[in-house]
């Protein structure tokens, strides 16, 4: 079937779409409705879920610190604090920046761009963010466990005889994964940019 | 004017999706987006030509969402949402037509999909903000992309 073919096909089926009528005013007026409140019931529950979880690691750190005695135990402190209120505030805002295309006033291309673009940038949000999590899986136990049990982790040898390498190799498996995941998605990412500037 | 318009807001979802639930839910939110939207209709500009603006571009911004299947909103005030058939054979070369389309990359769904809509490439051009001549070279790709497919 040639293109001119296919445009044929094409008018008589949009003749035929013209005279069936889906919609009625009614109609038009609930979906909009539902779709309002569902927009405001699920902007971004997990993220949401995850940062408040994170805010209030970081408070309770925070209200807590001074009972880290020593430098090791506030540079932990510090690390998970930091972690704990810079990543999800970056992570959110990457989403939410994928949601502020303006449909009506960017043309196609423009909003392809921009897509990609944030679509990228979000891959390397969650990138930093994994590996971040890494250094934060280290410096958040010796935290934890002074701040709920008064104990200092960091001197019981056993323990960071199991957890290292556990941490290691659980990391070494998962950074496979995701880096296959997001590199497919940022290749994805540019191959349209690149084709976009043509 | 949604109204007017519903036909090519399901072209548009039939386009860009294969699965009825997707193409049904991508159909209630270009509804909603041109609901929204429409502060951001300039009265001196074509009200077509801003409708699939906000239509294509609901659709990309929709990709993903379908893809992880976050956002995901019921459905159910659209139960009649498949259009009556066609007759046997037209409904199966229309089936063919989308399967067709749908092989094709995101840019070149969007601008075959206004031209098989009869636009006029200098209209296609301020649709999707590419040049009158590269809508044109993009257009003659496609047409070489889908007889290739054709001939395999």
């Amino acid at each position: 079937m040639e293109l001119e073919e296919m445009k044929g096909l094409w008018e008589n089926m949009s003749d035929e779409l013209d005279r069936q009528k889906l919609l009625t005013d009614k109609m038009v007026v609930e979906m909009t409705r539902q779709k309002y409140r569902d927009k405001l019931s699920q902007i971004s529950l997990p993220e949401t879920v995850g940062t408040v979880v994170c805010f209030a690691m970081a408070a309770y750190a925070l209200f807590n610190f001074g009972k880290l005695d020593t430098w090791y135990l506030m540079l932990c402190g510090v690390i998970s604090i930091v972690f704990c209120l810079v990543l999800p505030i970056l992570s959110l805002q990457s989403i939410d920046r994928m949601k502020q295309i303006d449909l009506g006033k960017n043309s196609y291309r423009e909003a392809l761009i921009q897509y990609a673009k944030q679509k990228d940038r979000f891959v390397k949000v969650q990138k930093a963010g994994y590996y971040l999590g890494f250094v934060f899986a280290l410096a958040v136990l010796p935290v934890a466990g002074k701040l709920m049990r008064g104990k200092d982790l960091l001197l019981d040898a056993k323990l960071w005889l199991w957890y290292i390498p556990f941490a290691l190799a659980f990391h070494f498996l998962f950074s496979k994964w995701v880096w296959k995941h997001y590199s497919s998605i940022a290749r994805g990412a540019r191959t349209l940019l690149d084709d976009l500037k043509e | 004017m949604i109204r007017e318009h519903e036909g090519v807001i399901y072209k548009v979802s039939r386009v860009y999706f294969d699965q009825e639930e997707d193409q049904k839910d991508l159909y209630q939110e270009i509804v909603y987006q041109l609901w929204r939207s429409y502060d951001s209709f300039d009265e001196r500009s074509k009200w077509s030509t801003w409708m699939y603006r906000v239509a294509l571009n609901t659709a990309i911004s929709y990709l993903k969402r379908a893809k992880s299947k976050v956002n995901k909103v019921s459905s159910e005030r659209l139960d009649n949402f498949k259009m009556e058939p066609f007759d046997p054979v037209m409904e199966e070369r229309i089936e063919w037509l989308y399967k067709s389309i749908q092989t094709l990359s995101v840019i070149e769904k969007g601008i075959i999909l206004l031209y098989l809509e009869g636009k006029p490439h200098e209209e296609i051009a301020s649709i999707t903000g590419f040049s009158t001549s590269n809508v044109g070279t993009r257009i003659s790709r496609i047409k070489e992309k889908l007889k290739r497919q054709i001939s395999k």
